[in-house]
């Protein structure tokens, strides 16, 4: 029963990338994909954008998922419980490397929810029919179906307001976090202090020469999200820009070229699913660990 | 005067040197850090995880400079 669902998905998704093939073959050379996600219908005041419909798709599949298989709990997992145990259990190995036994158990929470979101995301975007089925202004018959203003689909990254909201939450998280550790004195000292074992004038000296650190230390620190924003944002959607292109460069050949690039959207996805988790972890861990830890 | 806008005019290159730079800037980068990470996971295969995100989180910062440089052009 199972292997036959498998089978009809499978063709499902042939069907789909067949179409979308046939959508791009007589494709022209200039292609235009829009740098923003755009409206697919509104509700009252709300507009809803195609990279939102994806986002609500993805997060209900993932949060299905996650309940199906954590349903019925059983001493050795097996299947779908399997899967989600093995993810769980690496992505948290993993991170107790990286930010420390404390830490890991207090913000496991979000890094996961992060990597996991980014991950299913990017790998959403990739799927044949994403991007390629929507709204033509020109009617149909005049001219080819390759021409689509308005995908129904879009990639969820591919939209920079997406990413902006992950950052500003990790932001936010982060102060929380950074003032739990330290204490509102303790978090202006990690910034400002000095660092180092210094004395006599030149401890005068190092204070001083901190301060002004401190001052850069603010201008990187309030930077991250931007960069987190925009790392996240130009990866996928320059990834998109170049499977379009690809499909674009030989009408003939649509079908064949883009192939390749596919698989390196694929490891694309998952290193920026990982970059995004790391570095927030890095920037959590910079932040929570005392200098008094380096002694013993 | 400017030789080289003309010379880019004649052989029809167009786009923004600066992003150019900043992509050949970002590659080198990465395909050094690359290399260093290989080099360091062939000398001690045991810091296998830790090399990586190290070498993940430099790899973020140097391609993060041709976000920068593409998005705040015009």
């Amino acid at each position: 029963m199972l292997r036959s669902e498998a089978l009809r998905i499978l063709v499902a998704f042939l069907l789909l990338s067949g179409g979308a093939a046939v959508a791009s073959d007589s494709g022209h050379a200039e292609h235009d994909l829009s740098a923003k996600a755009l409206e697919v219908f509104s509700v009252g005041p709300l507009k809803v954008t195609n990279s939102m419909l994806v986002t609500w798709v993805v997060a209900a599949a993932v949060i299905a998922f996650a309940r199906h298989a954590t349903k019925q709990i059983r001493e050795v997992p097996e299947g779908a419980q399997n899967l989600w145990e093995w993810l769980v259990e690496g992505l948290y190995g993993f991170l107790e490397g990286v930010v420390g036994h404390d830490l890991v158990k207090k913000t496991f929470w979000f890094f996961s929810t992060i990597f996991l979101f980014i991950l299913a995301t990017n790998w959403f975007g990739l799927i044949p029919g994403v991007g390629t089925i929507g709204w033509s202004h020109v009617p149909i018959g005049t001219t080819s179906f390759s021409h689509i203003e308005t995908p129904l689909l879009r990639g969820v990254n591919a939209d920079l307001n997406m990413t902006l909201a992950m950052s500003m939450i990790f932001f936010v998280c982060w102060t929380v976090w950074a003032l739990q550790a330290n204490g509102p004195g303790g978090f202006l000292l990690h910034i400002f202090g000095p660092k180092g074992q210094t004395t006599g004038a030149l401890k005068v000296l190092m204070i001083a020469v901190f301060l002004c650190v401190g001052v850069l230390e603010v201008v990187s620190i309030l930077f991250r999200p931007v960069s987190l924003s925009f790392r996240l944002y130009g990866n996928v959607f320059a990834g998109e820009n170049m499977l379009e292109s690809m499909s674009a460069i030989v009408p003939s050949l649509a079908w064949l070229i883009p192939i390749p690039f596919y698989f390196m959207e694929l490891l694309v996805g998952l290193v920026q699913a990982l970059v995004f988790m790391l570095l927030t972890a890095v920037f959590t861990l910079l932040i929570c660990t005392h200098e008094e830890g380096a002694h013993h | 005067m400017n030789i080289i806008p003309m010379v880019a005019e004649a052989a029809g290159i167009t786009g923004n040197l600066h992003i150019g730079l900043a992509a050949l800037g970002a590659a080198l980068g990465v395909g050094i850090i690359g290399m260093k990470a290989s080099e360091a996971v062939g000398r001690n295969p045991g810091a296998a995880t830790q090399i990586l995100v190290q070498a993940i989180l430099s790899t973020a910062f140097a391609e993060g400079i041709v976000f920068f440089a593409i998005f705040l052009t015009k």
